[in-house]
């Protein structure tokens, strides 16, 4: 029982398999292109189909499925712990909500501003889910209590219902095309057709990745109740901001990124917890590797299952989903 | 037949419907019946119908207040003659400009009922796919007019029936007729020359190549590239409308891009941007030949009387020369 | 909710909070524990006030045993016990051998070493009790702290705990305070009780002073026996009859 190397062990596990999808991704689509022609120096850039192929359509992509992936799967586990409730999703606390309605207004207005190369959709949608996690830490904090967990999941549970109304709203008085455009991005995009999207959202993942390297203990210390986490030493009121201020801004983030793609924040920490056990230490760092190369995986699917056509990534890991639940809810029962 | 012997076999006693269809008179009768209103129906059944419906068409009378809901239609009403008599047109129409000090009835999706009831119109053109307003003029005993979108040709073709159902069928003869020595002359003037694979954007996220829908192998767009003397480059899917991804319009090179802007073409600042935004797909054969054009006016993207006008457009950006 | 109290707990004793529900047993217990802050007044663990200890430093002194231990997520029993010894473990250290060490001995005190692997759910509620004792002794505290640690337990499991808390106290050394309404629990291990109603003290000391019929009756409102067992000296209450105040 050498917790040390159990760590270890299955993170380079998680790890080499994710490496290994990140590798062929890229390589594999609708159209056939040969990795000799993508890497030919010799070729110019203009005429080098294959090569544009590579680093312009298909490497964006799965590097986005890859962030956006391991994003919402450890926000997944983090707000899990936290919450106590293997049912939380990154958007049960209403950010993604937030985000859809800052992606619909920008929609709807026809905005178009562009800030060092990312356009206003993505923009509009992390500031709605900066405000939604702004409005939902508001109402959970107070002076004596410091921050209640339940009542953040009420907060959230009302913002989402309350942020579900404006959209639909939004989407009413907006005109046919915005309507669609709206609908469809609700499903997710990964094909961001640059790296600077990437570059933009890799910040606030970078930060929200930093502090889920320090929570697992005390995500685990936190499962067993408050109280019992208090009396074990931890800061539950700090903990939990913490915990909340990170797996928010990493779900903006990935929902500015790519969209809402929904069932990658529950699938994959189930499943995770299901191969590893629920130590957080082994948990965040597999889920978060697996959660990447699921997305990938997902999106590998979505774009070239019905080619030259390509299905919303959401949908596939919804199809994927809905049978994953019956099963877990037969195998409980 | 199943029907008679079904009468025939029973076996209720009770029934004095049964027993006199069980006398031998009435079964030879009835089986005389059946056989001549059998014969009767093949010979006739076609004849009969086609001379109720022409009945139907001529004795239907001449719309004096129509409201129209499809803003095709509308300019199909003004352009054979009918715009004195329309008393109400959708959200959507703006032309001509006669079309803007009348009132609104709403679109597709939200059609104003009570307003077009309270024009009293006695026809009102609707979309095809919107039953229940159709139900409810029809329980108000107004006619109605549906339209079903279609191709190029269906243009045409609506274009007539229009002209019939308002008894203006010689103006809407001779508007067809004009589109169609137009388009014939655009088909002979393109005829020969090789035809530049296109890539037809109808709308795309500002400064991004994201949710990006282009033309597919079908509807009237398409046609119109077509007869413009272009190759549809999604024209293997057979949609109106496709979602192009960034490796799909890689992988398919088009050598021509052409973007319709209903509204406005971009302009300084905001075309050099967008030109920047598809110079991304540096292969492209249309970005490596600087041919990405921007094509503005509703005459895109409505399909109708000056749907010319959009195919000359397109002729303009894919075969420089051969316009003047 | 705790008014005007006074309490202080010697090293080594064992000693019973007794009262029915509302007297303010578990808000003084929280206030022990350092989860809750006194309006006034002040808790001192030996000399040292509590509230100028880190959570983590109260913890490394002070554990606590809840009434129940409800998991929303699978753990083994070895690893509940192992997060006992959160305290004592800097931000990325990871439980060595020594940590590994302790947490087996606090198993083997709580005879629940066979247990060590099984799924923490799956254990009875006697187990699961001990185990989570096992956790409060593997944080290495001078001090544990047990809420109502036999209420929801059946008898049988009530007599295994109630022997194992008075063996840890006895042979261990460990200082114990026990908040229970069970009167015969604490008659039968407590070496001291602190009789608490309406979130005051009403009588504090050592049991056989403290658990006479009269404070039994300011305590509950009932008349009773008190028998003391010539030999043994065990105490035993038997209620009588309900009286009205």
């Amino acid at each position: 029982m050498n917790v040390r190397k159990r760590i270890t062990i299955v993170v380079l596990a998680n790890a080499a398999f994710t490496l290994a999808v990140l590798l062929v991704a890229p390589t594999v689509g609708s159209t056939p292109i040969a990795l000799s022609r993508v890497f030919d120096q010799s070729m110019p850039w203009e005429s080098n189909v294959d090569a544009q192929i590579f680093f312009v359509a298909r490497l964006p992509r799965v590097l986005s499925g890859a962030l956006v992936g391991a994003a919402l799967a450890a926000a997944g586990v983090v707000l899990q712990a936290m919450l106590r409730n293997p049912l939380a999703t990154p958007f049960t606390l209403g950010v993604s909500a937030g985000g859809a309605l800052g992606a619909m207004i920008a929609i709807a207005l026809g905005l178009d501003v562009g800030v060092l190369g990312v356009t206003s959709v993505p923009i509009a949608s992390f500031i709605g889910s900066l405000v939604a996690i702004a409005i939902v830490y508001g109402l959970a904090t107070s002076q004596k209590r410091g921050l209640s967990t339940n009542v953040l999941l009420l907060a959230g549970v009302t913002l989402n219902s309350f942020f579900s109304a404006l959209i639909l709203f939004v989407q009413f008085i907006a005109d046919f095309t915005q309507a669609f455009r709206a609908v469809r991005w609700l499903m997710g995009d990964l094909d961001v057709g640059s790296y600077s999207p990437i570059v933009a959202a890799l910040p606030f993942l970078v930060c929200a990745f930093a502090v889920f390297a320090i929570l697992p203990r005390t995500l685990n210390l936190l499962t067993l109740g408050e109280d019992v986490a208090a009396a074990r030493g931890v800061e539950v009121v700090t903990a939990h901001r913490w915990a909340f201020f990170s797996a928010s801004l990493a779900t903006g983030a990935a929902v500015s990124l790519g969209g809402p793609i929904g069932f990658v924040g529950i699938i994959v920490p189930h499943l995770v917890r299901l191969m590893v056990g629920s130590d957080h230490r082994v948990v965040l760092p597999a889920a978060a590797l697996f959660g990447a190369a699921f997305t990938v995986l997902c999106d590998l699917v979505a774009r070239t299952i019905i080619a030259p056509l390509e299905l919303p990534v959401g949908i596939i890991t919804a199809l994927i989903g809905g049978p994953f639940f019956l099963w877990l809810l037969v195998k409980k029962s | 037949m199943a029907l008679s012997e079904k009468v025939l076999n029973t076996k209720d006693t009770k029934d004095t419907k049964n027993n006199y269809l069980n006398t031998s008179a009435a079964k030879r009768g009835l089986a005389f019946g059946r056989k001549h209103v059998l014969a009767f129906r093949k010979v006739f059944f076609v004849p009969f119908v086609s001379f109720v419906l022409f009945l139907g068409a001529t004795t239907q009378p001449e719309p004096h207040r129509i409201v129209s809901l499809v803003p095709a239609l509308t300019e199909m009403l003004f352009a054979i003659g009918a715009g004195p008599q329309v008393v109400g047109v959708s959200s959507y129409d703006k032309f001509p400009t006669d079309v803007q000090s009348l009132p609104r009835v709403g679109a597709l999706l939200d059609p104003d009922t009570e307003r077009i009831l309270s024009l009293k119109p006695d026809l009102v053109i609707t979309y095809g796919s919107q039953v229940d307003l159709q139900t409810q003029l029809q329980r108000a005993s107004i006619a109605t007019f549906d339209y079903r979108h279609g191709g190029l040709d269906h243009i045409l073709v609506t274009l007539r029936q229009l002209g019939r159902r308002t008894g203006r069928m010689k103006e809407a003869e001779t508007v067809a007729t004009g589109i169609e020595a137009r388009i014939n002359a655009i088909k002979s003037r393109v005829a020969g020359k090789p035809r530049p694979r296109t890539l037809l954007v109808f709308s795309r996220d500002p400064r991004a190549l994201r949710n990006i829908y282009v033309s597919g192998g079908s509807g009237f767009l398409h046609d119109m590239l077509v007869t413009a003397g272009g190759q549809d480059v999604f024209g293997d899917v057979k949609r109106e409308s496709v979602q192009a991804t960034t490796e799909t319009i890689l992988a398919r090179s088009p050598d021509v891009i052409l973007e319709i802007r209903p509204d406005d073409i971009p302009a300084g600042k905001e075309l050099d941007e967008e030109m920047a935004t598809w110079a991304r797909l540096a292969s492209v054969p249309a970005v490596r030949n600087k041919r990405v054009y921007f094509i503005t006016g509703q005459q895109m993207t409505v399909p109708g009387p000056r749907v010319v006008e959009g195919i000359e457009r397109m002729v303009r950006a894919l075969h420089p020369p051969a316009v003047k | 909710m705790v008014d005007d109290v006074s309490v202080s707990l010697a090293e080594g004793t064992l000693t019973g909070i007794l009262g029915p529900n509302g007297s303010g047993k578990t808000t003084l217990l929280r206030l022990l524990s350092g989860t809750r802050r006194p309006s006034s007044g002040r808790v001192r663990l030996g000399d040292r006030p509590l509230d100028e200890l880190s959570r983590r430093e109260v913890a490394q002194h002070i554990a606590v045993v809840p009434q129940e231990t409800q998991l929303a997520f699978e753990y083994s029993a070895i690893e509940i016990v192992l997060m006992g010894r959160h305290p004592h473990l800097g931000l990325f250290t990871v439980e060595g051998p020594a940590d590994l060490r302790i947490a087996r001995d606090a198993m083997a005190s709580t005879g629940t070493s066979a247990l060590a692997d099984r799924p923490f759910d799956q254990l009875s509620g006697g187990e699961k009790q001990r185990v989570v004792i096992a956790a409060a002794l593997a944080q290495s505290a001078r001090l544990l702290l047990l809420d109502e640690p036999t209420a929801s337990l059946d008898l049988g499991y009530q007599l295994e705990v109630s022997a194992l808390l008075k063996t840890l106290n006895r042979d261990h050394g460990v200082t114990m305070a026990i908040s229970t309404h069970d009167l015969n629990l604490a008659a039968s291990i407590c070496r001291e009780l602190i009789l608490m109603r309406g979130g005051r003290v009403i009588a504090a000391g050592p049991t056989h002073d403290v658990l006479t019929p009269e404070n039994v009756r300011r305590l509950y409102d009932v008349e009773a026996d008190v028998h003391v067992h010539e030999d043994t000296g065990h105490i035993t209450v038997v209620p009588v009859r309900r009286l009205h105040p």
